[in-house]
């Protein structure tokens, strides 16, 4: 809603500036957007008479005129066609800096000097206008400044109202609100003396649908003559940012932000049978309205009909057929109460919301519609010399007013924590004119006036209560409640968990959209038929890139490395927990928790080259931190199995699959090459995914403490020579679980390829730490332990003993 | 032969004091001391030498050869001895970087969140999640928010279908553990939010907490109550606050809560739009309609319920200023919090 201060002060004295106003506006609930200054740099801008005028000597298309500005004449050439003696018009003298951002200079043109500029409205920054210089009243003193002369000086302010505040779409409402803070009433336009509303009618009325439309006033106009609003008028217009079209026109939308209600004017002569039927449209039915777009009607829209076809969706925009023009005469003004919902269901249906849908949805007064109608009829009477028919139709008058309200002063008191009286609250909303009477000590019957159709239950009176009273001046305490014990999510807690380990081991955490492409999935060469394309849609995606709710968090992670080598950080560790959206048997998907890791670049990204070295990650670094995050999760039951089946995306030959129990929970590995390729990504990526809801289910290992050893251990070598495929790594899960108690660690401590080595094979060089918990071992017991697991490894893995 | 030993020996033991340069010890080894050095040759002649004299000569030789080894070890700096090491001292360069193990990051809306979190269940609140995509009846019905009401146009909703949506807010936790549980409630629902809109104010997803306490006697004052301790927590105690009235169907009275503008100080400035204020929280008295849906006796119990944005809080705090770079996960952004 916007409106000028200028034009608020009509209705109600006050003394703020528009800062101080604002912050009141706003503390009151009516929140201020923008205070602004209008026309701020036209002081150079003057009012002058065109005295004479000559053709240029040097150009046919201009002109010279001498302009009088106040006792001085000056010489400028012009180019507008409507530079004519006698004109009154705007100057614009050197020093100027005009709203298109360039200063007035005396200069030569066309070698003729000019003195200034005379300007159009729309140079000056004050309306889109007409083309050519502006024609000002014959009335006004040359010399003087065009903003006084114009009284252009004045303040925009916007408020940005909340749904429930209809009253609040009218600068009546707003001086209302005003004068509950400075204690004084608004005082709103004085009624003209016009003909009563009844007696015969020139034309008739018939409601048909009448819960769309519980009132409906129209008055007949004749004589009118159509021409451009006075000033006053299309200024005020213009500095909201309405465009001023015809005196008639323009008077509907000024009484409309004047009392919020919304207004159309038809012209009568087109109006068939005289007749006006309000109905709802019937199937296949079509107007085309003002804007001229042909609209295609369902049984749902509220039109206004002649005895012919529609003229207008009610509340919404008047139709082409019906529409004053500059040969009408005679005016049907029509002033209604529509159905907020009906309204609100019409303008998304036909995706049209104007000034009047926008008040119509939030709710007019019922009992303003007569008041703005005669206010706009007196208007039309005074400007463009309406005569006004005796009779009308006010149909629907009786519709009883809202009920009054029973607020009780304790609850009133409990609800904000600050004890009030019946009195106290019987005067704060008398503030801005809401009608009580008190009961008793404990109540006060509230009669909510009929402009303020939100106010329907007692919470909406204490709401009133609190924000007359002021929510700063509210007490402020802390709630006494009773202890509890929360209870505890467990799955926000593992991801907390997950994240924690994830980040000490030096990951970036990052978030993504849960929304994704569809391209995602060809880029990772996932068949239309594979699962993870089954995926959820958005009806109203913002984009392509984002229509999707995501299967999988990999593609996401996998554009943030991208993102990152192209901005040069191609060193990376991040991962990210979150949902993906399978479509289920529900009315709701099935949400799942994963995590995503991603390595690629260098193993210690940040971290000095000098101290580290310049190392490339590799698949070790990717399943270290998978083992590192089990282990610190306490779940010795996940597994990383090889010789999986690897999705496609993975290198076949560098991929694990994680389990518990031979179930398939989640993967690691390396990109493939050319998925890398496709994701437009020129360095080695390796990721994990795993489902945090498959390990949220599982037990987690107690600790348990282990006695701290008093006895030393002994540390014993081996190398053996195995083929080059052999599972070293079982080699010493085999050595761990052989059963003899001494075993404490087995370690591969060197892998050798090379001199004296067969092609084919692979040196493994293990040391195993043997220790018993009460005794020092001797050298007999481990040599014979040793050995017992030197011939089991020989035998197992088809292994030779190296000599050291 | 023993004469020749000692004369190498004495050569060998001043040409090795006489040599200056860290380079010129190895051309000494190879040329003394090598496989094919000197001494070796002397060594291999020992044949020469006659039997009775051999281990004599042979003891000699060896001792020489260890002797100068030993010399040249103390020179080249691997072992200890009277002589003077030749190896530069190595002087620990303490203006070199420490060894830093590379560190990781949680996001900072995460960050933020986990704040917000931790103040509230310091205070003894539950925090549960729901799910992000909700049906029409949590997002917006039992909210009073019915279809084609107005409010609607507040949130720009994806939908996936009539029904079902992604969230616009975490307030629908709110109806789910009503619906559950009786009174006293006392909860935070963190969680992602989605709405259609996308500037440089506006990502399509955001975060957002949702809390709200139902009890017996529960009034405006102690939401006044709660919430101020909460923004001296996350801002600082100095921090200027206000509420003033606003409206959210689900909530009367409601309140919009202000702080003074961490960049001016409340002087007015671009980021304020010059009010000198910042927008930080929607809150207020939860509508009865919201308790007579759920089965609640509103005359019977009162709460309050706030919702707030996890981004802002973030782009407030560390004055970041374009919403986007939270999702592009640009590591220059990442680690900067």
């Amino acid at each position: 809603m916007k409106f000028t201060l200028n034009w608020l002060k009509q209705y109600i004295d006050f003394d703020l500036t528009p800062s101080q106003l604002a912050d009141r506006l706003t503390m009151a609930g009516l929140e201020v957007d923008s205070v602004e200054d209008l026309y701020p740099n036209l002081d150079g801008v003057k009012v002058g008479l065109i005295k004479n005028v000559q053709p240029h000597p040097n150009a046919d298309r201009l002109v010279l005129c001498d302009v009088e500005v106040g006792e001085e004449i000056k010489r400028v050439v012009c180019g507008a066609p409507n530079a004519r003696v006698g004109l009154v018009t705007a100057i614009a003298l050197p020093g100027t800096v005009m709203p298109a951002d360039f200063k007035i200079k005396s200069s030569k043109i066309r070698g003729e000097k000019s003195e200034g500029m005379l300007c159009s409205a729309k140079e000056l920054g004050i309306s889109g206008g007409t083309a050519g210089i502006m024609e000002l009243p014959v009335d006004l003193v040359s010399g003087k400044s065009l903003s006084e002369a114009l009284s252009l000086h004045d303040t925009l302010i916007e408020v940005d109202l909340t749904p429930n505040r209809s009253d609040c779409a009218s600068v009546l409402g707003i001086a209302r609100e005003v004068g509950g803070f400075v204690g004084r009433k608004m005082s709103p336009p004085v009624k003209g003396d016009l003909p009563v509303l009844n007696g015969d009618l020139p034309f008739s009325v018939e409601v048909i649908d009448q819960d769309a439309c519980p009132r409906y006033a129209a008055r007949l106009l004749q004589d009118v003559k159509i021409a451009p609003s006075p000033w006053w008028l299309q200024r005020l217009l213009l500095a909201v940012g309405l465009r001023p079209i015809n005196n008639v026109v323009d008077i509907t939308n000024f009484v409309m932000l004047e009392y919020g209600q919304p207004m159309h004017a038809f012209d009568f002569a087109k109006i068939k049978g005289a007749k006006i039927i309000v109905r709802k449209a019937v199937a296949g039915e079509k107007i085309v309205t003002l804007d001229g777009v042909e609209r295609q009607l369902d049984t749902e829209t509220l039109l206004i009909c002649d005895a012919k076809q529609p003229i207008a969706v009610a509340g919404v925009m008047g139709g082409g057929s019906s529409e004053v023009t500059e040969t009408t005469t005679d005016i049907l003004l029509e002033s209604a109460c529509f159905n907020p919902l009906s309204v609100r269901r019409t303008s998304k249906f036909l995706n049209l919301s104007t000034d009047s849908s926008y008040r119509f949805e939030r709710g007019v007064d019922p009992d303003g519609v007569v008041t703005a109608m005669e206010r706009a009829v007196q208007l039309m009477v005074e400007i463009a010399g309406a005569r006004v028919v005796a009779g009308g139709v006010d149909w629907g008058r009786g519709v009883s007013g809202p009920a009054s309200i029973s607020l009780r002063v304790d609850r009133c008191s409990d609800l904000l924590g600050m004890k009030f009286t019946a009195d106290d609250l019987a005067a704060l909303l008398a503030l801005i004119e809401i009608g009580s009477q008190k009961v008793d000590d404990h109540t006060l019957s509230v009669m909510p006036p009929s402009f303020r159709v939100d106010l329907e239950r007692e919470i909406d009176l204490i709401e009133e209560i609190a924000r007359l009273h002021g929510y700063n001046e509210l007490p402020s305490v802390l709630p006494v409640v009773q202890m509890s014990f929360p209870e505890r999510e467990s799955g926000r807690d593992l991801g907390r968990q997950v994240s924690a380990i994830m980040v000490s081991q030096g990951f970036f955490e990052a978030i993504n959209y849960s929304f994704v492409s569809e391209r995602h999935f060809e880029m990772l060469g996932l068949a239309t038929e594979h699962k993870l394309r089954q995926a959820v849609g958005l009806l109203n995606p913002l984009t392509e890139d984002q229509s999707i709710m995501r299967t999988m968090l990999l593609p996401g992670l996998l554009e943030n490395v991208r993102h990152n080598v192209n901005h040069q950080k191609g060193d990376i560790k991040m991962f990210e927990t979150g949902k993906v959206f399978y479509p289920g048997e529900q009315e709701q998907p099935h949400e799942e928790r994963r995590l995503v890791v991603v390595i690629s670049g260098r193993r210690s990204p940040g971290a000095p080259v000098l101290h580290y070295g310049q190392d490339k990650v590799d698949l070790y670094d990717l399943k270290g931190c998978v083992e590192n995050l089990l282990t610190e999760l306490r779940l010795p039951q996940v597994s990383m199995v090889k010789d999986a089946v690897a999705p496609k995306y993975i290198d076949a030959e560098q991929f694990l699959s994680v389990q518990v129990d031979g179930r398939e929970i989640g993967y690691l590995g390396k990109l493939a090459q050319v998925n890398l390729k496709s994701f437009g990504i020129k360095q080695d990526v390796y990721f994990c995914e795993i489902s945090l809801d498959d390990l949220g289910v599982l037990t987690v290992a107690p600790k348990v403490f282990q006695p701290l050893a008093r006895f030393p251990s002994v540390r014993w070598d081996m190398a053996i020579l195995v083929l080059e495929n052999t599972a070293s790594g079982e080699m010493v899960i085999a050595i761990r679980d052989c059963g003899e108690e001494i075993v404490e660690q087995a370690e591969i401590f060197d892998i050798y390829r090379g001199k004296n080595i067969d092609s084919g094979y692979k040196s493994i060089a293990i040391s195993v730490t043997y220790r018993d918990y009460n005794n020092t071992l001797d050298d007999d017991t481990v040599g014979k332990v040793h050995q017992k697991i030197i011939d089991m490894i020989l035998s197992r893995f088809n292994g030779q003993l190296r000599e050291a | 032969m023993e004469e020749e030993l000692l004369r190498l020996k004495s050569e060998a033991l001043a040409k090795l004091a006489s040599i200056s340069q860290v380079g010129e010890l190895e051309d000494f080894r190879v040329k003394y001391l090598g496989r094919k050095g000197l001494f070796t040759g002397l060594m291999r002649s020992l044949g020469t030498v006659s039997t009775e004299d051999r281990p004599r000569v042979g003891k000699l030789a060896n001792d020489v050869k260890q002797e100068v080894e030993s010399e040249f070890l103390i020179r080249q700096g691997s072992k200890e001895g009277s002589g003077q090491a030749l190896q530069q001292k190595v002087v620990t360069d303490l203006s070199l970087p420490g060894r830093a193990l590379p560190l990781g990051r949680l996001h900072p809306v995460t960050q933020i969140m986990e704040e917000v979190c931790a103040i509230f269940e310091g205070l003894g609140f539950e925090v549960a999640e729901g799910p992000d995509v909700e049906v029409d009846f949590y997002n917006f019905e039992a909210l009073n928010i019915p279809k084609h009401h107005p409010a609607r146009d507040m949130h720009d909703t994806f939908y996936v279908s009539d029904s079902v949506l992604l969230r616009t807010h975490t307030s629908p936790m709110q109806v789910r553990a009503m619906e559950k549980r009786q009174p006293p409630l006392r909860m935070i629902a963190p969680g992602k939010v989605y709405r259609c809109d996308s500037d440089i104010t506006h990502t399509p997803m955001f975060h957002q907490v949702e809390g709200f306490l139902v009890d017996r006697k529960v009034s405006f004052a102690d939401l006044k109550g709660i919430l101020s301790i909460f923004i001296a927590r996350i801002f600082d105690e100095h921090t200027s606050i206000r509420f003033r009235p606003s409206y959210f169907p689900f909530t009367e009275p409601s309140a919009e809560v202000d702080i003074a503008c961490v960049m001016c100080g409340g002087k007015g400035c671009r980021v304020c739009k010059q009010t000198g204020w910042l927008e930080i929280l929607g809150a207020g008295l939860i509508d009865p309609e919201v308790f007579k849906k759920i089965g609640y006796d509103p005359e019977e119990y009162s709460g309050f319920a706030f919702g707030l944005g996890i981004e802002r809080i973030a782009m407030l705090k560390y004055g970041i200023n374009d919403i986007r770079l939270y999702y592009e996960n640009d590591l220059r952004f990442l680690s900067q919090f």
